[in-house]
């Protein structure tokens, strides 16, 4: 069973510190709820630990048993067993779903998997997330409703089967409906040995797919580390108790005034 | 705003389907009659061609062109007359030195025209694509789309104007262009410029020159791709949707291969 390891992790971006030492552990069989206020790090250390090159780790480490998380490439780590379930998934136009999957499993196999072979899984996995089969023969994510992107994380998901999933706000955009087929296939990998460490803010995906462990980020930092029976106690009264028994003043969210206000005429963007 | 005038199948099996090539210096004049449905590949676009099109009343044509060859100083002129349909499928894998120029009158009331380009410049290349739409009667349609990579030292330049002429009420027209940018050394260029003289009428443009975003390639690799793998999959997704428009399966296959070899 494989463990993900992290040592006094700390980072930052664009020179702000976000992350001011992080220690967490968790093993391939657990389901960890991460909970916490927005914008107090936890969709950071879940980029951090998938290699985002936007943020810089100044200080710690990450280990997935011996192998050295941060010195790998991002797709060594994929190769590795770890998988980020997009908050946000990008659209690619003119990628195809599919061309992309199949490209996705041969990187992780040892030999290409033959069409036949490929097509049976994407049809298993398609119906077993009940996704319209033509999502997969659309360019990557471009159009899709944000329950269809969502489903499309979790069909990567189903496709790649890493050791260790660390799903961010999967459960945003999905209906009733849809939640319950995602916690169902979410439960069904728990039981083969998937790890999760899953960030929502809503306590019904965990009503759902049942947490063994919840953790909470304050500051850039995890203070709590227990029982998910935090969980019902967060949705119930919010973080206020955090102040009152932890001694812990909640930093507030700054949000910056938009640089543009104005409408422009047309498009023009300068990718960098 | 209609996006897309793709002939349907139906309409592919029962029109003439017919390929053209045209030397250097050749100039060629295809006419259609009225109520007319045709779709016509060039196989060949030679330097100084010249390619005259007249659509008459409700007449429909898909043209697509492969480039492999030089086509410098060739000219594409399109003249639609009331409710003429026309769409251009143009994929260009040649070498060197070329400057296309299009223009697409758009004379009749409810004529539409959808141009698409997907441009592939590498070593020393140094293109230029001028396409110009003239929206010249009321309720007329036009979107010019036009992709493309630019690698090593090579040039590539999307330029030209739709214009919007008075008494052209209640059209719409767009122009997207971009261009990938693989390299420090190469110039790439999106100048896209719309001209209005009329109200009710419906306009924009879009240009986006640049390197394949951060957010792609993290998200592909994040999928266990290595960074060669995910750009050659962004770069294929960025020509390939230009094999659409090609009705023989033998030619869309030749692009792919175009694509890949080039890449």
């Amino acid at each position: 069973m494989a463990k993900l390891i992290i040592k006094d992790l700390h980072a930052e971006v664009d020179g702000k510190e976000i992350l001011k030492g992080i220690d967490l552990t968790i093993d391939q069989k657990e389901t960890v709820a991460f909970l916490g206020p927005n914008g107090h790090g936890k969709s950071t250390l879940l980029n951090i630990i998938i290699g985002h090159p936007r943020y810089h780790v100044t200080k710690g480490s990450i280990f997935l048993d011996d192998l050295n998380v941060l010195e790998m490439s991002v797709d060594q780590r994929s190769k590795a067993g770890l998988f980020l379930g997009m908050q946000n998934p990008v659209e690619i136009p003119g990628v195809i779903n599919s061309d992309f999957l199949r490209a996705s499993v041969n990187a992780h196999g040892k030999k290409p998997i033959s069409t036949y072979n490929f097509y049976k899984i994407l049809d298993t996995s398609t119906k077993e997330l009940k996704m319209p089969f033509d999502l997969a023969t659309r360019s990557l994510n471009e159009g899709f409703s944000g329950g269809e992107k969502k489903r499309n994380e979790i069909l990567q998901l189903l496709m790649l089967q890493p050791k260790i999933a660390l799903l961010d706000e999967i459960d945003s955009g999905l209906d009733v409906d849809a939640m319950q087929t995602v916690a169902d296939v979410i439960k069904k990998e728990q039981e083969k040995g998937m790890g999760f460490l899953i960030i929502s803010h809503y306590a019904r995906l965990f009503e759902l797919i049942q947490p063994t462990r919840a953790i909470v980020m304050i500051n850039g930092k995890i203070v709590i580390d227990g029982d998910p029976s935090y969980i019902k106690r967060i949705d119930q009264t919010g973080y206020e108790f955090i102040k009152t028994e932890f001694g812990i003043e909640i930093d507030k969210d700054e949000i910056d005034m938009n640089k543009v206000s104005l409408g422009e005429c047309g498009i023009k963007e300068i990718i960098r | 705003m209609k996006k897309e005038f793709l002939l349907h199948e139906s309409e592919l099996k029962e029109s003439e389907i017919f390929t053209i090539s045209l030397n250097e210096n050749e100039k060629v004049q295809i006419t259609t009659n009225s109520n007319d449905t045709k779709c016509i590949f060039v196989s060949d676009f030679s330097n100084g061609s010249i390619l005259n099109i007249d659509l008459k009343e409700n007449s429909k044509m898909q043209l697509s062109f492969l480039a492999k060859r030089n086509f410098d100083k060739a000219e594409i002129n399109v003249n639609l007359e009331k409710g003429a349909h026309f769409t251009a499928y143009f994929a260009d894998f040649s070498k060197d030195k070329e400057k296309l120029k299009v223009a697409i009158n758009l004379n009749g009331e409810d004529s539409a025209a959808h141009w698409h380009l997907a441009s592939l410049s590498a070593n020393n290349d140094n293109k230029e694509f001028n396409i110009n739409i003239n929206h010249i009667a009321f309720q007329t349609t036009a979107i010019s789309d036009n992709y493309g990579v630019c690698k090593d030292q090579s040039k590539l330049v999307f330029s030209g104007c739709s214009a919007i002429y008075k008494g052209s009420h209640g059209s719409h027209t767009r122009q997207n262009s971009k261009i990938m940018v693989f390299d420090e050394n190469c110039d790439a260029i999106a100048r896209p410029l719309l001209k209005i003289d009329e109200k009710d009428i419906e306009a924009s443009h879009g240009a986006v020159v640049g390197r394949i975003p951060e957010e792609h390639l993290f998200y592909l690799t994040s999928r266990g791709l290595d960074e060669s793998e995910a750009k050659r999959l962004i770069t294929y997704g960025y020509l390939k949707p230009i094999t659409r428009g090609f009705f023989d399966e033998s030619v869309r296959e030749e692009i792919v291969s175009l694509i890949e070899r080039r890449m």
